[in-house]
């Protein structure tokens, strides 16, 4: 994760940014603090990346590539505002002993933000961030298969506001993001769906962290909270609201460095480990 | 005029359903597609690949496609025009020429396909100063002329295979002695009715042998109830039609009782003579020397013939093409419009034509030496039936069906 000394709403590149309305910044260090306090405390681990002066976005570190069995691939942003955070990004991972690796040139991919791990397979948006040819080349790198998911919805640009995999049988989703095709590829892939309304998928309800049996969500209809409680999940909301502000939630804000993905995973039946859905270690 | 790209879709295309929504986006803005060079990953790690062609309407329609198609990671694989080089010296062509086959080609200039024109193996391609493409031999190329090289920007068309239960079920390469042939000759009559209806032309290329089996009345028969509409031959078939027409025998053999008569081995020589005297067959039909038989009715009803002359000769008659280049010239001068070509009982000729014809058009072989059918339907074309039977009990059958 990374702290939100630099954060604001500063060029308008999807339709939450607007540039007037100002962030306060000491509410969304206490807000991002808050985040922290409480994945630490559903058991995470939480390791920090150092903000830079002039990246804003910086602190939804969900963008800054995507991991897999200690190797991280790069993202290739498709906005010029983001671009140089991938310099600040590749430095920490190689500082921290992970295999970096990088994407064939003229990809553009925006990392975990539109990968998501589950049963096996990284399921991946495209269109309004990530080119749909980037999923070949993620899948080599990975050593996982990659299944690209067309988004459809210009407000839920990236994979992550669409789908959370809550353990190896259920997940948050949201189809009416996704065209026809990847509501059918997701339908065979996950057993036992919770299916979001509009409402709730505008809340960002997707946009949630589970560590364990603890979901941490940006918000929750008690729709949502009755179905994940009687799935055996703690659910607690943590207020992000400065930060929906730049059209990111609690998941944005943080990158999961423990994904595990089997190299030759089988599609159906295995049982990933549980970490794979975890925040953050 | 229609436009085509291929791309190129990679990764785990199958269970994303990528390659599915890619081929539906195609069809869903009126373009068609062929996918090929198609490798499916062996276990759901394992990426697939997909080549596809897409033709749509038009340049407009297909960049729009293109374009929506990259959205899906479809991208467009790199191609390029057909690259051409002048020839330096009248019949050589530049090293490195494109050799063609007698498959539809299509040649890429400027961005587009071009049908080459008059598809022909063991060829050039020359582009003319109208863009237009076509099959030149090595004999033709003028110094100067665009040729096609090296095999960027060609590519050749499968001719599909006909299927399943329709009229050209009992087409196949097979040589079989052991067919029978009443009704293969039925549905070769049905054949070239079809044909005949949808405007082609029927080539019929004779060996000596039609004369000689007694079959030159049912072949004059088929000219005059314009059946057939080329004729080639050599001048054996040609002189020998002649001399039984006015002597009663073939190669002095008198086609009555089959009983050769003192002196009549010469007979031949004696009517090529009167041939060359009247300057050409015409001629001799025209002052009533020659009055019936094949070449008569060919003259009679404007049916062009081709004969081509070989080392072995006798005469020959005046009308013998002796220059083989002009001989096979002439021949691919009466190719366009033949859609069905019947080798009847000739080799040499029937080969050289082989040569000549592009793959679609349709050829029955008939001959009693199975050996000789074989090598015929084998020489390349693709749509060959192969009769292995007397050429004068096949030609009598036909005429029973087409002549009326």
């Amino acid at each position: 994760m990374c702290p939100p000394e630099h954060f604001g709403v500063l060029y308008e590149i999807n339709p939450w940014m607007h540039r007037e309305v100002a962030v306060d910044l000491d509410r969304a260090r206490d807000q991002w603090g808050e985040l922290v306090a409480t994945l630490v405390e559903a058991g995470a681990e939480v390791e920090l990346l150092e903000p830079q002066p002039g990246l804003p976005d910086l602190v939804f570190t969900a963008n800054a590539g995507t991991v897999n069995n200690g190797r991280y691939v790069a993202s290739r942003f498709r906005h010029p505002h983001r671009q140089p955070e991938v310099d600040h990004d590749v430095a920490w991972f190689e500082a921290h002993g992970f295999e970096v690796v990088a994407l064939p040139e003229g990809i553009g991919h925006e990392g975990a933000g539109d990968a998501l791990p589950f049963r096996g397979v990284f399921l991946s948006g495209y269109r309004s961030r990530s080119d749909a040819g980037a999923h070949g080349p993620l899948s080599a790198l990975l050593g996982a298969p990659v299944r690209p998911i067309e988004l459809v919805d210009e407000r839920l640009y990236h994979l992550d506001l669409t789908f959370c995999p809550l353990d190896d049988r259920r997940a948050l989703v949201a189809p009416h993001a996704w065209d026809s095709y990847g509501r059918k590829v997701v339908e065979a892939l996950v057993p036992e769906p919770f299916v979001l309304t509009d409402d709730e998928m505008l809340a960002f309800c997707a946009n949630s962290v589970v560590v364990g049996r603890t979901a941490v969500m940006p918000a929750c209809p008690p729709r949502i909270g009755r179905q994940l409680e009687s799935w055996g999940f703690d659910v607690v909301v943590v207020a992000v609201d400065e930060f929906l502000k730049a059209g990111g939630g609690c998941r944005c804000l943080t990158l999961a460095l423990d994904v595990a993905v089997p190299a030759a995973a089988p599609t159906r039946g295995a049982r990933p480990p549980s970490s794979e859905t975890g925040a953050a270690r | 005029m229609s436009a085509s790209e291929v791309v190129e879709v990679e990764g785990h295309i199958i269970d994303s359903l990528i390659l599915a929504k890619v081929l539906d986006v195609i069809v869903d803005a009126g373009a068609e597609y062929r996918m090929f060079d198609v490798s499916i990953g062996r276990t759901n790690v394992d990426p697939s690949r997909a080549r596809i062609e897409i033709t749509a309407p038009d340049d407009d329609a297909l960049a729009a496609l293109v374009a929506q198609l990259q959205i899906h990671g479809a991208n467009r694989v790199a191609q390029v025009d057909a690259v051409t080089e002048a020839a330096e010296v009248d019949g050589v062509l530049p090293e490195g020429f494109y050799a063609t086959t007698n498959l539809p080609t299509q040649v890429r200039m400027g961005g587009h396909w071009v049908d080459v024109d008059n598809p022909e193996m063991d060829c050039a391609l020359v582009v003319g100063p109208d863009g237009r493409v076509l099959t030149v031999p090595m004999h033709r190329v003028h110094a100067g002329d665009p040729v096609v090289v090296g095999r960027d920007g060609v590519r050749v068309q499968p001719l599909d295979r006909p299927r399943g239960a329709n009229p050209f079920e009992f087409m196949s390469s097979e040589v079989s002695s052991e067919k029978p042939k009443e009704q293969l000759v039925a549905r070769v009559a049905e054949r070239i009715r079809a044909a005949k209806a949808g405007g082609g032309k029927v080539l019929a290329v004779c060996g000596p042998a039609v004369i000689h089996t007694g079959a030159g009345p049912d072949v004059a028969d088929l000219v005059r109830a314009g059946v057939i509409d080329v004729l080639f031959a050599g001048n054996g078939f040609a002189t020998h039609d002649i001399e039984s027409n006015v002597l009663g025998t073939s190669l002095g053999v008198p086609l009555g009782d089959g009983l050769p008569p003192e002196g009549a081995h010469s007979n031949h020589l004696r009517v090529i003579n009167e041939i060359r005297r009247r300057g050409s067959i015409a001629g001799a039909v025209a002052d009533g020397y020659l009055t019936g038989g094949v070449m008569f009715e060919c003259v009679q009803h404007g049916v062009p013939f081709v004969l081509g002359g070989s080392v072995r000769d006798d005469g020959p008659l005046p009308d013998v093409l002796t220059d083989v280049v002009e001989a096979a010239d002439a021949m691919r001068a009466q190719l366009p419009g033949v859609t069905i070509a019947l080798m009847l009982a000739s080799t040499l000729h029937a080969i050289a034509t082989g040569n000549v014809l592009p793959a679609g058009v349709e050829t029955y072989c008939v001959d009693i030496n199975q050996a000789v059918v074989t090598k015929l339907a084998d020489r390349g074309s693709h749509q060959a039936l192969g009769i292995v039977t007397d050429v004068g009990l096949f030609l009598s059958t036909l005429a029973r069906h087409l002549v009326p």
